[in-house]
């Protein structure tokens, strides 16, 4: 698999590094349209890969098929491989609910269950655990307090998730995601809804996870992607232009198409 | 006076015509409700005294109550509710979460749609024949079974109309947590909707509370008191249908009097209905 399309993750500093996810040869379809062409990538462990790119693109898409998450609709279907660890989660014996533990996500909106805050957590750790109260109390604190919500909602974990601000919310879905112990966090567009305050309290929220889990994060927004990840995915309708450290996108990039796009030309 | 303020003038008053026209056809509209509620309250309440709670219907001529044809009326309504509810609902789980994209749900909901609007006075006559006649006589439980279903379709159309108001995105951020299918509509699904389905099954009380047709051909009914479900039951509707068109005057009170409980009922379930859609808008 060595040479990915006309980028390469095989530079130097990239390949110390151990691949958490491997992409191959991944093909996407929506019904009887494409929406991913035969994409190559690998995703360092423990670090903040960005998608970026217009919209329509695909970047959306290839988040989606990292769990799966697309199975809960008919006419969706992928081809090629996804290797977590080496396994490739594509196959048919992948048991979805377990992947989806180890993959968690965050979406554009969000979603908080329509429940108490405190349950909110507690509902995933809930479904793969039996711990006491006093565990759960604590396993509840510690996932609030790695989201940096603890000190706003201490006083009131049994109100209803849905009472908090967007960006609260925000941080409880992260919060909710980071306390079943996945290993890569998908983050889709995780701040697009939020006002600028509570977009900052995310990236600086993005940037302290990624100590403890590979993540993954579709932004259109290119300081975004540019403040937050330590390699970036251009992708233009559908295939992957070209995928490197992001300094270099930024700086340097290899192609036109994502020079004219980081430059603002098109997109 | 230019074209342009000429047009205007001619706007405004075609606009005050059908302004006139809207509000008189409301109006209209109000006025029957209003007469008919008057006419409930001023009649029926001349007729409320602790008797009516507490006595069976009369023999002509006789004073008396509606004990019999409350309890029944309670009682088929009930059982109505307890053998509908879990139907319907299960069958609009299935059409806005398994079978959403699946040819069968839009078969079901077409011919549930046509149930919905079946007149009650046929579903009374497939009962009257599947139960009755096979029993060899009226009951009950016939009644019950009838107004059972009647609540189906409108359960099962409320309950899939409000799963699909739940976001997607809820569903997708379940499912991503490793939450298995069931445990999402359970947990997740369901809690979002639950006031719109608690409200549907108010719907179809105050639906069957009120239905007669049905009754007739299956309930029947009883002038004493009877609580074995395989015999023929008093109800409310049919009471004040017998009741209305005698040429007693005890029962023609009695029957009034029946009525205002049937229409307070039924206005007192549209309320709650109503306060906890509400609550659902305000969130």
């Amino acid at each position: 698999m060595k040479p990915m399309l006309s980028t390469d993750l095989n530079a130097p500093d990239a390949t110390v590094e151990k691949a958490k996810i491997e992409v191959k040869n991944l093909n996407f379809y929506y019904g009887q349209s494409k929406a991913l062409k035969d994409i190559n990538l690998s995703l360092p462990e423990r670090s903040v890969t960005a998608f970026i790119g217009p919209s329509g693109c695909g970047k959306s898409t290839l988040l989606r098929v990292l769990n799966r998450i697309y199975e809960l609709y008919p006419k969706q279907s992928a081809e090629g491989q996804v290797l977590l660890d080496g396994k490739n989660i594509l196959d048919r014996s992948q048991d979805l609910n377990l992947l989806r533990t180890k993959i968690g996500m965050v979406f554009q909106k969000p979603t908080p269950f329509p429940m108490s805050i405190y349950e909110n957590i507690a509902f995933g750790v809930r479904l793969y655990e039996k711990i006491s109260k006093a565990e759960m109390d604590s396993r509840v604190e510690q996932a609030l307090k790695r989201a940096a919500l603890w000190s706003e909602v201490k006083d009131k974990l049994n109100a209803s998730g849905l009472s908090l601000s967007g960006g609260q919310q925000q941080r409880l879905c992260i919060a909710r995601t980071v306390a079943v112990k996945p290993e890569v966090i998908l983050l889709d567009e995780p701040a697009s809804a939020l006002d600028p305050l509570s977009t900052a309290k995310i990236e600086e929220l993005i940037d302290e996870l990624q100590a403890d889990y590979t993540i993954v994060i579709v932004t259109h927004n290119m300081q975004q992607a540019a403040r937050v990840s330590r390699q970036t995915a251009f992708m233009y309708l559908g295939e992957l232009v070209e995928f490197d450290r992001t300094e270099k996108i930024f700086t340097s990039p290899r192609e036109k198409r994502t020079q004219d796009y980081i430059t603002g030309r098109f997109g | 006076m230019s074209t342009a303020q000429s047009l205007h003038q001619g706007r405004k008053r075609k606009n005050a015509v059908m302004m006139a026209l809207c509000v008189v056809a409301a109006g209209i509209g109000l006025a029957w409700l209003a007469l008919i509620l008057g006419a409930l309250l001023y009649k029926g309440l001349a007729g409320v005294n602790p008797a009516v709670f507490t006595e069976m219907t009369p023999p002509p001529g006789d004073a008396g109550g509606l004990l019999n044809a409350i309890y029944g009326s309670i009682v088929m309504t009930v059982i109505g509710i307890i053998v509908g509810t879990p139907i319907g609902v299960l069958a609009g789980t299935y059409m806005a979460e398994y079978g959403r994209f699946s040819k069968l749900t839009t078969v079901v909901r077409f011919i549930n749609d046509i149930l919905l609007s079946a007149p009650s006075i046929i579903i009374g006559l497939f009962v009257y024949e599947l139960m009755v006649r096979p029993m060899g006589h009226f009951s009950a439980i016939a009644g019950a079974v009838s107004l059972s279903i009647l609540v189906i379709p409108v359960v099962v159309r409320t309950t899939e109309d409000m799963l699909n108001l739940v976001p997607n995105a809820l569903r997708e951020a379940g499912t991503a947590i490793g939450a298995p299918r069931w445990v999402v509509i359970r947990s997740v699904a369901y809690r979002a909707a639950m006031s719109g389905i608690v409200t549907g099954i108010l719907l179809a009380i105050a639906r069957i509370s009120g239905e007669t047709a049905p009754l007739l051909f299956t309930a029947l009914n009883n002038q004493f008191w009877s609580s074995n479900l395989n015999a023929p039951m008093a109800s409310l509707p049919v009471t004040i249908f017998q009741f209305a068109l005698s040429p007693y005057e005890e029962w023609q009170q009695l029957a009034w009097t029946g009525a205002l409980i049937i229409t307070l009922t039924v206005l007192g379930l549209s309320i709650i209905a109503r306060s906890l859609t509400g609550r659902r808008e305000d969130r």
